[in-house]
């Protein structure tokens, strides 16, 4: 854009960038310091020796695959439906789905709450995972379906000509060309899931159940705020996510503003 | 056997009763998994808070009154209802405003072939990346009388602007703010900075021939080139407000003196602290229909940037 030809412009733009940069910086390095007050590297190991801090992240990572499952497989099929195949009211069956697209979580907690303790769901993985999937099945399903309109028609008639059925023309022609938004969808809902704070809060109140969200308000109470064990524990439960990011960059940065570009 | 029809092709009333209707009844086995889990459990329980709206309830006594409308009265003359309603309005605003900014300044600074600039393009997306819920006591402490920012003031020479800053209204809001657009940037970031990526480099270079400054280039021809993801970043923010409940409540509590209540921190603390359920429900379906309402806009918006591309 700015491709400046003088080095003294093209200085000028580094130290405007990296001036601006500095207080997105700021909260991660002040977060590492607290971290280390007071007893230094100490605060990291008595976080790490809590018996309970690798349960968190076993209880993210089952409620997150099983969330990430079951919106992937439902996703999949209604997209395929609605981009592809004929049926009544299909339309207005799409807007019943999309209505909920913007639903925030808290608004169906009451009924949530009444139910979940009405069939004995109440404290299990299951009254956090089935809200998830819920309320995030019509976001992925509109993106799907919006990228499964770019495969040409061409292309399902040619196998339907060799006498594929519905099901084999999804399952060898159609579903192996979603790996890119397949990949977006399992981004989305992992980082949706993974950060969490309400549902689990509510609905998760024996620690050994609990999430990673909840990390924080955990050790708030078993080291009586003593705030640079809490901020220690809080590095120990960004560092995954932050290492996954930086692996996999491209998919982050995709996958998560891939929800603009509806 | 089922066979797939064209997408576009109008065989609507051909051959009733044939095996034309009978293909398109199994095609709903499609749609069965994800309207059993999500339309069903979304709209059972809308329709239960609907319900639950019109009760004098606590969510968990066996006989609920009903009391009609009184909890949506009850609404109407509630204050902190109307100071959160405010506060959504006016964190929409200011981080649409900040996010697209920023998002808008840093994207054109990455397209100018600055150094690392992968570093700059990390250090602005972890935040998006961080489940707020994670960074929330860091923030807590950053922001106390003796924490690193009044520290920080300090040094720089800028004592005087010391302050408690989570105990006071005005700026505990504006804490909140800053965190938001902290967490938020990088998603637009990353938009405009895709969106500059196409824009065509001859119409740049046909301006600059034509005598237009970097400054002329970036107000008239890059900025309204962007237009439809201004739109799109307007839409993400919009729904992040009515959304908005971790930070809030993870900062402030909502406090204080409601200074940061929103609609999601004030309807948590009716529902599960102060258990006045059903009035809690009066307030989550005006948010839903706050929310229905921008999904609608939403979708109209989008058609019309695609009718306009077309």
């Amino acid at each position: 854009m700015l491709e400046s030809r003088r080095w003294s412009t093209r200085v000028i733009l580094q130290i405007v960038a990296t001036i601006l940069v500095l207080p997105f910086l700021y909260p991660l390095v002040a977060m590492v310091q607290e971290s280390l007050s007071g007893t230094g590297w100490n605060n990291y190991a008595v976080v790490l020796a809590i018996p309970e801090l690798p349960l968190f992240f076993r209880n993210s990572a089952i409620i997150s695959v099983v969330v990430i499952a079951l919106v992937y497989v439902c996703t999949m099929l209604a997209a395929f439906a609605f981009s592809k195949l004929h049926f009544r009211a299909k339309e207005v069956l799409f807007w019943l789905l999309l209505a909920a697209l913007t639903l925030p979580e808290v608004v169906i907690l009451a009924p949530l709450f009444a139910t979940a303790t009405g069939l004995g769901i109440y404290n299990t993985y299951f009254s956090v995972i089935l809200p998830l999937a819920a309320l995030q099945v019509p976001f992925t399903v509109l993106l799907t379906r919006n990228f499964i309109d770019g495969i040409p028609d061409e292309l399902l008639d040619a196998a339907r000509v060799d006498g594929a059925t519905t099901w084999k023309t999804f399952r060898y022609v159609v579903w192996p060309l979603t790996a890119p938004i397949g990949a977006a969808i399992v981004v989305l809902t992992l980082i949706g899931t993974w950060n969490d704070y309400l549902l689990p809060l509510v609905f998760l109140q024996d620690p050994s159940l609990q999430t990673v969200t909840l990390v924080p308000s955990f050790f708030v109470g078993e080291f009586n705020n003593d705030q640079t064990k809490v901020v220690a524990a809080a590095v120990i439960t960004a560092l995954p996510e932050i290492i996954a990011y930086l692996l996999l960059q491209r998919l982050f940065e995709r996958g998560l503003s891939a929800g603009a570009l509806k | 056997m089922t066979t797939v029809t064209r997408a576009g092709a109008t065989r609507r009333g051909a051959r009733k009763g044939g095996p034309q209707d009978q293909a398109r009844a199994v095609n709903y086995l499609w749609l069965l998994p994800a309207f059993v889990i999500s339309v069903a459990v979304i709209y059972f329980c809308v329709g239960y808070t609907a319900w639950i709206s019109l009760l004098n309830w606590d969510g968990i006594s066996p006989d609920p009154v009903f009391i009609g409308i009184k909890n949506f009265t009850r609404m109407a003359a509630d204050p902190v209802f109307w100071d959160a309603l405010q506060h959504t309005v006016i964190f929409f605003v200011v981080t649409f405003v900040g996010q697209a900014f920023l998002g808008f300044v840093f994207a054109v600074l990455l397209h100018s072939k600055l150094r690392f600039a992968v570093l700059y393009k990390i250090i602005i997306f972890v935040p998006v990346v961080i489940a707020p819920a994670t960074m929330a006591p860091i923030f807590r402490v950053m922001y106390t009388p003796t924490g690193q920012v009044n520290n920080l003031l300090a040094n720089i020479g800028l004592g005087f602007l010391q302050q408690p800053w989570l105990g006071q209204s005005n700026t505990a809001l504006l804490v909140i703010l800053s965190i938001a657009i902290w967490s938020g940037t990088g998603i637009s970031f990353i938009l405009y900075f895709a969106a500059m990526g196409q824009i065509e480099q001859e119409i740049i270079e046909a301006a600059r021939l034509d005598g237009a400054g970097s400054l002329r280039v970036l107000t008239s021809i890059i900025w309204p080139n962007l237009r439809g993801t201004t739109v799109a970043i307007a839409m993400l923010t919009a729904i992040g407000s009515l959304k908005l409940f971790d930070i809030p409540q993870l900062v402030t509590a909502g406090g204080p003196n409601y200074a940061t209540e929103f609609l999601g921190t004030l309807i948590y603390r009716q529902s599960v602290p102060l258990n006045a359920v059903g009035y809690a429900s009066a307030l989550s379906m005006t948010l839903l229909v706050l929310a229905v309402g921008a999904a609608i806009l939403l979708r109209l918006t989008g058609r019309e940037r695609g009718e306009r591309r077309a």
